[in-house]
């Protein structure tokens, strides 16, 4: 087994341990009621083995599994902007994101390198002018601009901007990145909900997500500046420099991600984009952080150390 | 500049196996794309597997909404009636399903509102409710009712009697009524068997009746099941 794929293995088994015992004491002995945080656990007991099982498998059950939940946050966002009434759109976006996980997947033409890297980066040229294309088909203007939007938005963000995680299961150290991704990204997440807790009192964007604070924000950017040394197993070739935009990356994108989908959500005017899981709401709700994360750490590793 | 105007679905906020529970079900791609998938696939495998054949296809109507009734002997017989339909009609076909049966557990909810379309049938507590819902998917256009108004597969191999629902549904209306008769479905699979055996499966589907001039009351509704059932029978002998 690979070490760092271990290492996290055991910290995640751990953690879930501790969390268990730790909410059955506060339920049991303390006669607390955890039943939020009971749910979310539950959740967070289905989530972690997905992750690890898909992980373990190798590239293509990576990059299928991040294809899965690009193409089911966009699903998401799609019903709850009304954009999945034409299925059309709805239909080239599904299409574009599998795409996404295709390219991610076979190798580059004449080199062979694992992954079509330039294909990536040209995809978004390719869908934009399919979407495009679909009113002039339907011969159609009044009100095309709304879907057109919706599905732009929906493949750049949710498929492509999303869909560097899967690339990065090509590269030399995929566990590494991977999973120090999907482990700081929330960790960044509960960082920033614990000191706003404690210390949050001046509202961060109440117009946006009335619960955020200063404190919580600040907060959580400290924790994801610190968190890359502590998992320096995780990508012993990085140096000082990238572990700092590492932190930079997570500590900002990963809030950014957030607000973002919670513009999104009040704009529309509902509270979660679904109800795939108890307790963590739909897919583009668990996912909402990765998003911005994703295309720049793996531009920022692809740019300092190549992926191979 | 104007506000934009968002329409979720009216499940958005459901988990996705709750959405297969709703009926009547709201289009969705996915799913419509997996009837289409496996429709497709099944309707080949009975072709090969049981060699599937359709009579008397010329008989349904072309438009309008309509309702198909059938003798019930097997698991096959729902796929095999959608099969008489062409592929782009299915998902506005609906077959009557048991909903004591058919919607219990996640395979069976899976199967049935996904593969068959089911439309789920409450046949002890309220049937009543499930003749409205019938009668209300019939109001929409190109809507097409699969009924088996036995009730339930057959032990034996013979038909059993019609259950008056089917003659509270189409007494006084002018919905168009399809018998057709499905040869061989209780041979291939009858019930208590776990895989269907590779026999001879034929859907034959006889001439549209209309009961106009009936009273939806308990007397008329038996005569027209009555007459939906001889008229079974008959297709049963058409020459093929």
């Amino acid at each position: 087994m690979n070490p760092v794929f271990r290492s996290y293995l055991v910290v995640l088994v751990g953690l879930l341990v501790v969390a268990g015992g730790l909410l059955a004491v506060l339920r049991f002995g303390f006669k607390k009621n955890v039943d939020h945080a009971w749910k979310a656990y539950r959740g967070w007991l289905i989530i972690i083995p997905l992750v690890f099982t898909a992980l373990w498998f190798g590239r293509l059950t990576t990059i299928i599994f991040f294809t899965l939940l690009a193409l089911g946050a966009f699903s998401e966002f799609a019903r709850a902007t009304g954009l999945y009434r034409d299925w059309w759109m709805t239909g080239i976006v599904l299409l574009g994101i599998a795409a996404v996980g295709v390219v991610s997947y076979v190798d580059t033409p004449v080199t062979g390198e694992p992954g079509w890297y330039g294909m990536l980066m040209a995809l978004p040229v390719y869908v934009v002018s399919a979407i495009l294309m679909i009113p002039i088909i339907r011969d159609r203007a009044k009100g095309q601009l709304q879907p057109i939007a919706l599905a732009l938005l929906g493949f750049i963000y949710m498929g492509w901007m999303f869909g560097h995680l899967a690339f990065l299961a090509n590269a030399r150290n995929a566990y590494g990145y991977l999973l120090y991704l999907l482990f700081a990204v929330p960790l960044c997440d509960i960082a920033a909900f614990t000191f706003g807790r404690i210390f949050g009192r001046r509202k961060f964007r109440p117009n946006i997500s009335p619960n955020k604070t200063w404190a919580g924000a600040l907060g959580a950017f400290a924790v994801s500046m610190a968190f890359p040394w502590l998992v320096r197993f995780s990508f012993p070739e990085l140096g000082t420099r990238e572990l700092l935009l590492a932190g930079v990356i997570v500590g900002v994108g990963s809030q950014l991600g957030d607000l973002s989908i919670s513009v999104i959500k009040r704009d529309i005017g509902i509270k979660d984009m679904g109800a795939l899981l108890e307790g963590h709401g739909g897919v583009l709700d668990r996912v909402d952080s990765l998003i911005y994360v994703a295309p720049l750490f793996f531009h920022m590793i692809r740019y300092f150390r190549g992926l191979g | 500049m104007d506000e934009w105007r968002y329409q979720p679905t009216e499940d958005f906020d459901q988990a996705p196996i709750e959405r297969l529970k709703n009926f009547p079900r709201h289009p969705d791609l996915f799913v419509y794309a997996a009837r289409s998938l496996t429709n497709l696939v099944i309707r080949g495998l009975m072709r090969v597997w049981h060699r599937l054949e359709i009579v008397g296809r010329e008989n349904l109507p072309a438009e309008g909404s309509f309702v198909m009734v059938a003798n019930h002997g097997s698991h096959l017989d729902a796929p095999a009636m959608l099969a008489a339909l062409p592929l782009g009609k299915i998902h506005r076909a609906f077959p009557a399903a048991a909903s004591d049966y058919f919607f219990t557990n996640l395979s069976k909810l899976v199967f049935s509102a996904i593969v068959v379309n089911a439309m789920p049938f409450d046949r002890k507590e309220n049937p009543r409710q499930s003749l409205a819902l019938c009668r209300q998917l019939l109001d929409a256009p190109g809507h097409i009712l699969i009924l088996f108004p036995e009730g339930t597969r057959t032990l034996d191999g013979t038909l059993g009697k019609f259950k008056p629902g089917i003659g509270f549904l189409t007494a006084g209306t002018g919905t168009p009524v399809v018998p057709c008769y499905l040869d061989g479905a209780y041979r291939a699979w009858p019930k208590g068997k776990w895989i269907p055996r590779p026999r001879k499966l034929r859907v034959i589907v006889g001439e549209p009746m209309q009961f106009r001039d009936y009273a939806p009351e308990k007397e008329d509704a038996l005569k027209i099941a009555e007459a939906l059932r001889e008229a079974v029978i008959r297709t049963s002998h058409a020459p093929i």
